[in-house]
C-alpha cells in the first residue's frame, strides 16, 4: 500500500514539473481572426526555429487583446485597430508600435443584393444607403478592430445604427457573424481574409457588394508591452519578436502567406 | 506479572441520561467473568470502557502490573480487546480480517501467516481462509470475529454477547475455543451473555448489572480459585 | 444535415488514423485533468478522513463549503484564477496565467470539493462498529485512517470517478486560465469549441465523440470495479 503511493507522488511531481518547463516563451495577445486566418501558424515555426523562442498565442477580441497587454499578461500585442492601439501607446502601455501588414474590409451581402450596393464605390455611400433602405446589417458588436472599422463608417455616413431595428449586434468572432447575416440575408462588414477562407467551407450564400475603397484598408500593428509597467514581461524576447516580423526576412513570410484556398491574406508594410 | 483492572466509581452518561452509576470492581489477571443483566443495563458500556474506547465521565479505570500504575496510551491499549456484537468484520478476505492485528504491529510475512494459520485452525474457519469476510454466515463472522482478536494475544479478553444469537453447533466452538485459551494462557476474560448455563461453564465469577449498576458478584467456583 | 454527417465520416477517418494533432489535444485533456484529480484525491481524501474521525471544531463550516463547492460554475473559478495569476493580479509572480500549471489548478479547484464531499459521505457511511473493531485491535489514528478509507473504498472511488468526469467536460476554467493557446494549452473542450466556432465541424465532431467514448470507458470500468466488490461481499444490493 505503501510503495505504489509512493511511485504516484513521485509521478506527480515529475509531470507538474515538466508543464513548468525552462524553455523561452513569450506571449502575444492577438485576434481571433488573425489566428483563424492561419498566420500564427505559418509564420511562428519559421521564428521560433531562428531564435529558439516560443510565441503563444492567446486569440481573443481585440479590445481584449489590448487589456491583456495592459494588465502585463502578454509581451507583443498584434491587432487592427490602430486608433486604440496608439491610444494605449500614448497612455504608456506599451512601447515600440510598428505598422506589420494590412488586409481589407469588404461588405457582404446576400447574392442577390437586394439594396443595390453593388456599383457603389464608396463605403460610406454604402453604410448611408443600407441605413436609408432600412436593410438589414450584422454588427459583431464586439469591440474587435472590424466592429471598430465599421462603427467609424457609421459615423462617417452620419448615422446612429445603434437600437435601429435593422441593426443586430451579435456580439461574436467574424465566421459566426458570417453565418447569421447569412441565415438572416444580411449584410456585414468582414475583412476578406476571413471571407475568402470561409465562404465556401461555410456554405454563404452571400458576395462582396464593395471593395477596394481606401479607407476600408485594415491596418495591423504590432507592440511591446511597456517593460516599465511589468518588470516580468519578457521585453527582450519580445523585441526580438517585432524586429522580425518588420524586418525583410518577416516581412517576406507574410506576403508569401496563404491561405487553404491559395489566397494571399495579407499585404505586408512594415516601414 | 500480571495485567489488573479496576474499575473505580465509574459513571457514564449519554446526554444526560446516566447509563453507568458508581461502578466499582477489580479484575485481577487470569480469571474469567460472566456478566448478565437485562439490556439496556449498561453492559456494553462498561466493557467500552474497560476496553478503553470510551471515557468515563466520573471515576476512572485503572490498569496496573505488581501494583504500578499504567498510563493509557496506545502500547497498553494494545494488550486489551473486545469482540462486539455484531463483530465489525472488515470488507476483506477471512485472513486479511485475522491478519489485521498483526499487520498494524508490523509482523508480516511467513510469522503473520504461521500466526494467522494457528487462529484459524482454533476457530475452525482454517479451510475458508480466502473467503470474503461478510459472505460468512453469523456463526462464521462471530468466530472470525474471535480469532481476529485472539492473534493478538491480549491479556484481558472482553466478548460482548459472543453466542447470543449462535446455533449450538457455533456456539460449543466459540466456547470450546475459550476453554482451551483458559488452560494454555493467562488472560482475563470478561462475558456478556444471557445464558446462566453458559456462564457456569466459562466463569469464575458471575456479575449481575441491572440500570447501570452493578448489583451482584457472585463467585461460581469457590474463592480460593481466584488469584 | 450532410454538414453533421460528413463531419461524423471525416471524425472516424480521424480517429482511425491517429490524427498527431488530435493525440497531442487528447493527451494534454489527460492530462491536466488527471494531475488535477490526482492532487484533489492526495489532498482531499485525507482531509475528509480527519473531518469524518475527528470531532473537528469548523466541521460544519468545512462540510457545508465542500457541498456549495461541487456546484460551483467553472467559468466563475476561471476568472477569479485569472485575475488572481494577472500580472496585475496578487499572484502574477509566479507567471502561471495561460499554462498548463494554471489549468491544472483550476481543474484541482473544481474537483477538491466533489472528491471530499463524496469521500467522506463514503467514510460516515462505514459501520461504526468496523471503526471500533479497528481501534481495539490496536490501530494508531493514522492506521484507523487507512483502514476507514479502505473500508469506503468504493463509495471513495465513486468520487473520484465523479470528478474526473467533470472536469474532462469543462470548458470554462480551462478557457479563462489556458487561454486556449494552439499546441500549448489547447485541450479537448476549448477546441470543440474554437472549431464549432470556425465551422471545422470534422474536428468538433471526431472530440465529442472522443470525449463521449472517454466518459463511457471511465464509466464501464469504475461499475467493473464495483461489481468486483460487490461479488466478493455477498451483499444483495443490486446495481
Amino acid at each position: 500500500m505503501r510503495k505504489p503511493l509512493l511511485i504516484l507522488m513521485v509521478a506527480v511531481v515529475v509531470l507538474t514539473a515538466s508543464s513548468v518547463a525552462a524553455e523561452v516563451r513569450i506571449r502575444c495577445a492577438s485576434t481571433t481572426s488573425t489566428q483563424n486566418s492561419g498566420l500564427f501558424e505559418s509564420l511562428l515555426p519559421i521564428f521560433e526555429k531562428k531564435t529558439g523562442i516560443k510565441v503563444d498565442v492567446v486569440a481573443v477580441g481585440t479590445g481584449a487583446a489590448i487589456e491583456i497587454g495592459k494588465r502585463g499578461d502578454a509581451d507583443v500585442v498584434m491587432v487592427h485597430a490602430k486608433e486604440l492601439e496608439l491610444q494605449a501607446l500614448k497612455e504608456g502601455w506599451f512601447v515600440h508600435r510598428h505598422d506589420l501588414m494590412y488586409n481589407d474590409f469588404v461588405i457582404i451581402g446576400p447574392k442577390d443584393d437586394p439594396l443595390k450596393i453593388r456599383g457603389l464605390t464608396s463605403a460610406v455611400a454604402a453604410f448611408k444607403k443600407i441605413a436609408e433602405k432600412g436593410g438589414k446589417f450584422m454588427s459583431r458588436g464586439d469591440k474587435s478592430g472590424t466592429n471598430i472599422m465599421e462603427l467609424a463608417m457609421w459615423k462617417q455616413a452620419g448615422v446612429d445604427p445603434k437600437g435601429r431595428e435593422w441593426y443586430l449586434e451579435v456580439g461574436q468572432g467574424m465566421e459566426k457573424t458570417q453565418r447569421i447575416a447569412n441565415e438572416k440575408r444580411a449584410y456585414t462588414l468582414t475583412d476578406r481574409g476571413t471571407w475568402l477562407a470561409t465562404k465556401d467551407k461555410d456554405k454563404l450564400d452571400m458576395a462582396v457588394v464593395l471593395e477596394g475603397d481606401p479607407v476600408l484598408f485594415n491596418q495591423y500593428g504590432v507592440m511591446a508591452v511597456n517593460p516599465e509597467k511589468y518588470k516580468q514581461v519578457k521585453y527582450r524576447e519580445a523585441m526580438q519578436f517585432i524586429n522580425w516580423l518588420i524586418s525583410p526576412e518577416g516581412q517576406e513570410a507574410i506576403a508569401a502567406f496563404q491561405d487553404k484556398n491559395g489566397n494571399r491574406l495579407f499585404v505586408p508594410n512594415a516601414t | 506479572m500480571g495485567l489488573n483492572l479496576e474499575y473505580i466509581h465509574v459513571s457514564k452518561f449519554y446526554q444526560g441520561v446516566p447509563v453507568l452509576r458508581d461502578c466499582s470492581f477489580t479484575f485481577p489477571l487470569g480469571s474469567s467473568y460472566a456478566v448478565m443483566g437485562p439490556n439496556g443495563s449498561g453492559k456494553s458500556t462498561l466493557f467500552r470502557i474497560g476496553a478503553l474506547l470510551e471515557e468515563p465521565d466520573r471515576g476512572e479505570v485503572r490498569f496496573s502490573v505488581g501494583g504500578q500504575l499504567l498510563p493509557q496510551d496506545l502500547h497498553l491499549r494494545r494488550r486489551v480487546t473486545m469482540v462486539f456484537p455484531r463483530v465489525g468484520l472488515f470488507n476483506r478476505s477471512v485472513y486479511q480480517n485475522v491478519a489485521y492485528g498483526l499487520e498494524i504491529r508490523g509482523v508480516g510475512g511467513r510469522e503473520q501467516a504461521a500466526q494467522v494459520e494457528r487462529v484459524l485452525e482454533l476457530v475452525g474457519l482454517a479451510a475458508k481462509k480466502q473467503q470474503h469476510a461478510l459472505t460468512l454466515s453469523s456463526g462464521e463472522a462471530m468466530r472470525l470475529g474471535l480469532a481476529r482478536a485472539l492473534v493478538i494475544e491480549p491479556e484481558v479478553l472482553f466478548l460482548d454477547e459472543p453466542t447470543t444469537s449462535l446455533d449450538p453447533a457455533n456456539a460449543g466452538i466459540i466456547e470450546d475455543c475459550l476453554l482451551r485459551l483458559r488452560r494454555e494462557r493467562q488472560m482475563t476474560l470478561l462475558l456478556v451473555t444471557h445464558d446462566p448455563a453458559q456462564a457456569w461453564r466459562l466463569g469464575d465469577a458471575l456479575l449481575r448489572m441491572e440500570n447501570g449498576r452493578l448489583v451482584a458478584a457472585d463467585l461460581i467456583l469457590p474463592q480460593e480459585c481466584l488469584t | 444535415m450532410d454538414t453533421v454527417v460528413s463531419g461524423f465520416a471525416s471524425a472516424f477517418r480521424m480517429i482511425s488514423a491517429g490524427n498527431p494533432e488530435l493525440l497531442k489535444i487528447l493527451f494534454l485533456s489527460l492530462k491536466v485533468s488527471g494531475l488535477a484529480l490526482v492532487l484533489a484525491t492526495l489532498l482531499g481524501v485525507p482531509a475528509a478522513a480527519a473531518v469524518a474521525l475527528r470531532r473537528l471544531p469548523w466541521r460544519s463550516l468545512f462540510l457545508g463549503l465542500m457541498h456549495t463547492g461541487m456546484g460551483l460554475p467553472p467559468v466563475v473559478v476561471g476568472l477569479f484564477l485569472y485575475l488572481l495569476l494577472s500580472r496585475s493580479g496578487p499572484l502574477g509572480f509566479l507567471e502561471l496565467l495561460y499554462t498548463p500549471s494554471a489549468m491544472i489548478l483550476a481543474q484541482f479547484i473544481l474537483t477538491v470539493p466533489i472528491v471530499v464531499s463524496l469521500a467522506h459521505a463514503a467514510m460516515v457511511g462505514v459501520d461504526p462498529v468496523v471503526r471500533l473493531a479497528a481501534l481495539t485491535l490496536g490501530a494508531t489514528p493514522l492506521q484507523e485512517a487507512a483502514t476507514i478509507i479502505h473500508e469506503a473504498r468504493y463509495g471513495i472511488m465513486a468520487g473520484v470517478t465523479a470528478a474526473f468526469g467533470r472536469v474532462m467536460a469543462e470548458v470554462g476554467a480551462v478557457l479563462m486560465v489556458g487561454g486556449n493557446i494552439a499546441h500549448y494549452t489547447r485541450v479537448m473542450t476549448t477546441t470543440i469549441a474554437l472549431e464549432t466556432d470556425k465551422g471545422n465541424f470534422d474536428l468538433a465532431i471526431a472530440l465529442g465523440v472522443i470525449l463521449l467514448g472517454i466518459s463511457l470507458a471511465i464509466n464501464l470500468g469504475l461499475r467493473g470495479l464495483q461489481r468486483l466488490g460487490r461479488v466478493e461481499s455477498g451483499v444483495i444490493l443490486w446495481d
